[in-house]
């Protein structure tokens, strides 16, 4: 891994979206004194080092050593400390799943933990550094919460309410180099409740962290040159997922498109498709994502184009939807 | 301190009635993991009679000390323990495993009281452990952390993240006991994945090493005092055991890992048990290496 | 112009023409007259305004009715117990929309004479219905009128579109498969559809099950509803006074809007 350095000259002017979340963390330990931290070596990657410098007697750099973390963590908040966990998304999910699994979840403790560099963010790393199945795998996590915040703000305001939220909580983010979403923090965050960014009838997109940017410039798009009227819900918690904002959707637009930034087995689509299935609505629907296989190298922005999970990818994935048929086209003859 | 001849007389007799209750756990199960309870219960018993801060009608009190069965196996020893202090009610004892009880294989931290983390796959207790004694640090607290291992359970890699954890972050109060029966499931550790030289990998780990007779209250009772008296080192008490000690017929044996007690077993072990006992209170020289596979003396 | 005379007289033949069928079930006392009868009755045109490639002699609707029951059949019966023809569209265009006064050729009248009495009346009450200038009293009336302008003014848009209106079908080539719905909010039989894909069209009576609609143009009465379809209201101040509920984005609201005043033209 290299050491340390995480950003280019480009990405300073965007480095305040993944500080915004250390400086909420630094604010939270300043009201709750049983907030602590800790991470794998990856302090300053993880912008979890900002709360260590301001807390040193708080936190705790394991060094590499995942599971011992989680299991510290988990005897932490047995003990009434409340835990911020944070490490790459790959090695919470993996590396340290039977200690989330079974410290944390089955004993169903106040740990929070800020997954990074999820989905293909760490583009250049590789697979061994992507995670494009954690979504999936947290989810089937019982006691866990879920979510996958858009861009900085929102980190901030998930880390918040993780606070407050009882039980485990995970928190996946990228690398830090968001796009700006939102203009202020207040819109309305709440666990469980997607945020409907622009309402439509044609056709809604679902999408959760970087591809919600990407879902609204599509539909910026589709409006513009199809004349389209596309719903793009941002759906943040991903467990428990707000199965009445999908139930209206596929009720008031009859089709569906799921975006993530990760494997389409398993995450934010599949946990789409199981609520919309149980509607008995008919709908058309697709997926997209990481198409079960391991990535190819490549900047995020490049790999998302590579996988049509980019602005591109979703105006091409709608207009296809688009044309297909979801009930008979036979009889045109009108009743008489 | 040193255990007064009064004091290790009331330990002699509580841990001889914990083993027949342990026994009787089995059988009201159905099976158990019986030799990893019996190697583990003079440990447990000096624990809890003579060491472990507490208060069964306040399994959450916040000062108490806090313990963790990392070899969570052995429910079927530690849960007779806790029901004889009054964490909770001795009949349920009688459901052990049965549907719907609260008390299974490996112990429900949410569900039993008195039991501080539900510990069962292996590796993980430590960790744990490490994560409650630096919480007492944070908080300002005095309790004390007690992690009892077995051996084979020392195979897995977390237990030395966490051995090499606890000595950097100078994490006093916490007590590793590691319950060295010398046997796994599928055969002796030295066989199967050898451990030795065992006291050595913890001492090179940054740990304070004390060997002891797990069969001698007396041995167990200066391990423990010394070990509570470090100041810059945590401490692991290695404790020379037998599996099955005390049921003369499955002592030392690895296949009595897991087990079950028909009527004539059951009554043989209960014989068996109390000419051990018996033989304890003569203080008749019951050194661990009494029964076959035990260690060289 | 003879594209409106098309447009015309599609409108009648397969909008207005097929009402018969609902004022035959739900009027008791024509429901009475076709008790009993049977045959099939068909109205006709020699048709003065071929369209490219159809053929036809003669365009038309016919009736088959048997037990009482009415079923509306679109173009030219092989046989017709009862016939209303007329010698050119345009004489059809004329006689509907009250312009001429001139009759068609009526044959079979005195050999079905209660089949043809029905008829007769059915389409006089069809015709005087349509005509109004103000609302009927009773509520009943009320609500049967609403019912036959929305299943007139759905089936006239997707008529236009077939018959190649340039503004109706252009509309309806480049849209996506959606649901434009006619309604009166809490009165789920009062209720009409058109659902158009890729230059198809088709009308449907009653609610959209399937999903939400596109879009809806909902009224809050039925009293309001004719306040707008006999032009009492202008839609914009009927939507300020909350008479209109658009559910869906207010831009295709006015398209519908407009469409809904085309057909309304075309067919006085």
């Amino acid at each position: 891994m290299a050491g340390g350095m995480t950003f280019t000259m480009i990405d300073t002017t965007k480095l305040s979206t993944a500080e915004i979340y250390g400086k909420t963390l630094c604010d939270l330990g300043k009201e709750h004194p049983e907030i602590v931290g800790l991470s794998a070596d990856l302090a300053k990657s993880t912008k979890i080092g900002l709360f260590g410098d301001a807390f040193p007697e708080r936190f705790f750099n394991v060094g590499i050593a995942e599971q011992n973390m989680f299991g510290m963590a988990a005897g932490m908040a047995k003990a009434g400390l409340v835990p911020y966990v944070s490490t790459f998304a790959v090695f919470t999910s993996m590396r340290g799943l039977d200690q989330v699994h079974t410290d944390i979840c089955y004993q169903n403790l106040d740990v929070k933990m800020i997954a990074t560099h999820a989905g293909l963010s760490f583009g250049q790393a590789g697979s061994t550094h992507h995670c494009t199945e954690d979504i999936s795998i947290m989810r089937t996590m019982a006691n866990m919460t879920v979510i996958v915040p858009a861009d900085g703000w929102e980190t901030a305001n998930a880390v918040r309410a993780a606070y407050d939220r009882k039980g485990p909580v995970y928190i996946r983010i990228n690398r830090g180099f968001d796009q700006v979403l939102y203009d202020r923090p207040d819109y309305g965050f709440e666990i469980g409740k997607a945020v409907t960014l622009k309402d439509g009838t044609d056709l809604t997109i679902i999408a959760c962290g970087s591809t919600v940017w990407r879902a609204m410039q599509a539909a910026r798009v589709l409006e513009k040159e199809d004349g389209l009227s596309i719903r793009v819900l941002n759906m943040h918690t991903v467990k428990p997922i707000d199965a009445a904002a999908i139930e209206a959707a596929v009720k008031e637009t009859r089709r569906i498109i799921t975006v993530e930034d990760h494997s389409i087995v398993g995450g934010l689509g599949s946990a789409v498709a199981e609520v919309a299935a149980g509607t008995g609505k008919s709908f058309s629907f697709r997926m997209l994502g990481i198409p079960d296989c391991f990535s190819i190298i490549g900047l995020h922005e490049d790999l998302m184009a590579e996988y049509g999970i980019d602005e591109n990818g979703i105006v091409k994935s709608v207009r296809e939807v688009m044309g297909k048929d979801f009930e008979a086209d036979e009889n045109w003859d009108d009743e008489v | 301190m040193a255990l007064t001849k009064e004091e290790k007389a009331a330990l002699e007799k509580k841990a001889y009635e914990l083993r027949l209750l342990s026994l009787d756990t089995v059988i009201w199960a159905g099976s158990g993991h019986i030799g990893g309870a019996l190697s583990a219960m003079d440990i447990l018993t000096i624990l809890y009679h003579r060491y472990m801060k507490k208060d069964p009608k306040r399994p959450d009190w916040d000062d108490r000390d806090r313990f963790i069965c990392s070899k969570g196996h052995i429910g079927v020893g530690y849960a007779p323990v806790l029901a004889d202090l009054g964490y909770f009610d001795r009949e349920l004892l009688k459901d052990y495993n049965h549907t719907g009880s609260s008390l299974g294989m490996h112990l429900d931290s949410r569900k039993v009281p008195g039991v501080d983390a539900s510990t069962g796959s292996l590796g993980h207790g430590l960790a744990i452990g490490l994560g409650m004694a630096l919480a007492a640090r944070v908080r300002g607290k005095d309790y004390r952390t007690f992690v009892l291992l077995g051996d084979g359970e020392c195979d897995e890699g977390e237990v030395w993240e966490s051995a090499m954890a606890a000595p950097f972050f100078k994490a006093t109060k916490l007590v590793a006991i590691v319950d060295r029966n010398k046997c796994m499931i599928d055969g002796p550790t030295e066989a199967v994945m050898a451990l030795e030289p065992f006291a050595d990998k913890w001492r090179s780990f940054g740990w304070e090493v004390v060997e002891a007779d797990g069969h001698d209250f007396d041995a167990l009772a200066a391990a423990f005092d010394k070990a509570l008296a470090a100041k810059d080192k945590p401490v692991v008490i290695v404790a020379e055991t037998v599996k099955g000690e005390g049921i003369d017929f499955i002592e030392g044996d690895y296949r009595w890992h897991y087990g079950s007690f028909d009527a004539d077993k059951a009554a043989k072990a209960r014989e068996s048990l109390a000419r051990h006992h018996a033989k304890r209170m003569s203080g008749d020289g019951q050194k661990v290496g009494a029964a076959s596979g035990a260690r060289e003396a | 112009m003879a594209d409106n005379a098309l447009y015309a007289s599609r409108i009648f033949l397969n909008a207005a023409l097929p009402l018969v069928k609902v004022l035959a079930e739900e009027d008791p006392s024509l429901k009475k007259a076709f008790a009993g009868k049977a045959g099939v009755v068909q109205v006709s045109a020699v048709n003065t305004i071929p369209v490219e490639g159809d053929g036809l002699p003669r365009v038309g609707t016919h009736f088959e009715v048997a037990d009482g029951a009415v079923k509306v059949v679109p173009g030219i019966a092989d046989k017709a117990d009862v016939e209303l023809a007329f010698p050119s569209v345009e004489a059809l265009n004329g006689f509907f929309s009250g312009k001429s006064k001139k009759l068609p050729k009526i044959s079979g009248a005195l050999k079905n004479p209660g089949l043809f009495l029905a008829f007769l009346r059915t389409l006089l009450a069809m015709s005087g219905a349509l005509g109004a200038t103000k609302a009927p009293e009773k509520p009943e009336d009320q609500a049967r009128l609403v019912k036959l302008f929305f299943y007139l003014l759905t089936s006239g848009i997707s008529q236009l579109n077939k018959a190649g209106h340039p503004a109706v079908s252009k509309w309806a080539k480049t849209s996506p498969d959606r649901v434009y719905a006619l309604a009166v909010l809490g009165e789920p039989e009062l209720a009409a559809y058109v659902r158009v894909k890729a230059g198809n069209t088709r009308a449907v009576r009653g609610v959209y099950e399937r999903s939400k609609p596109f879009f809806t143009l909902a009224f809050d009465s039925p009293r309001s509803a004719l306040g707008t379809l006999l032009g009492e209201d202008e839609m914009l101040a009927a939507t300020a006074a909350g008479k209109i509920v658009m559910q869906g984005a207010p831009e295709y609201g006015a398209q519908l809007g407009e469409f809904l005043l085309l057909v309304g033209s075309l067919a006085k």
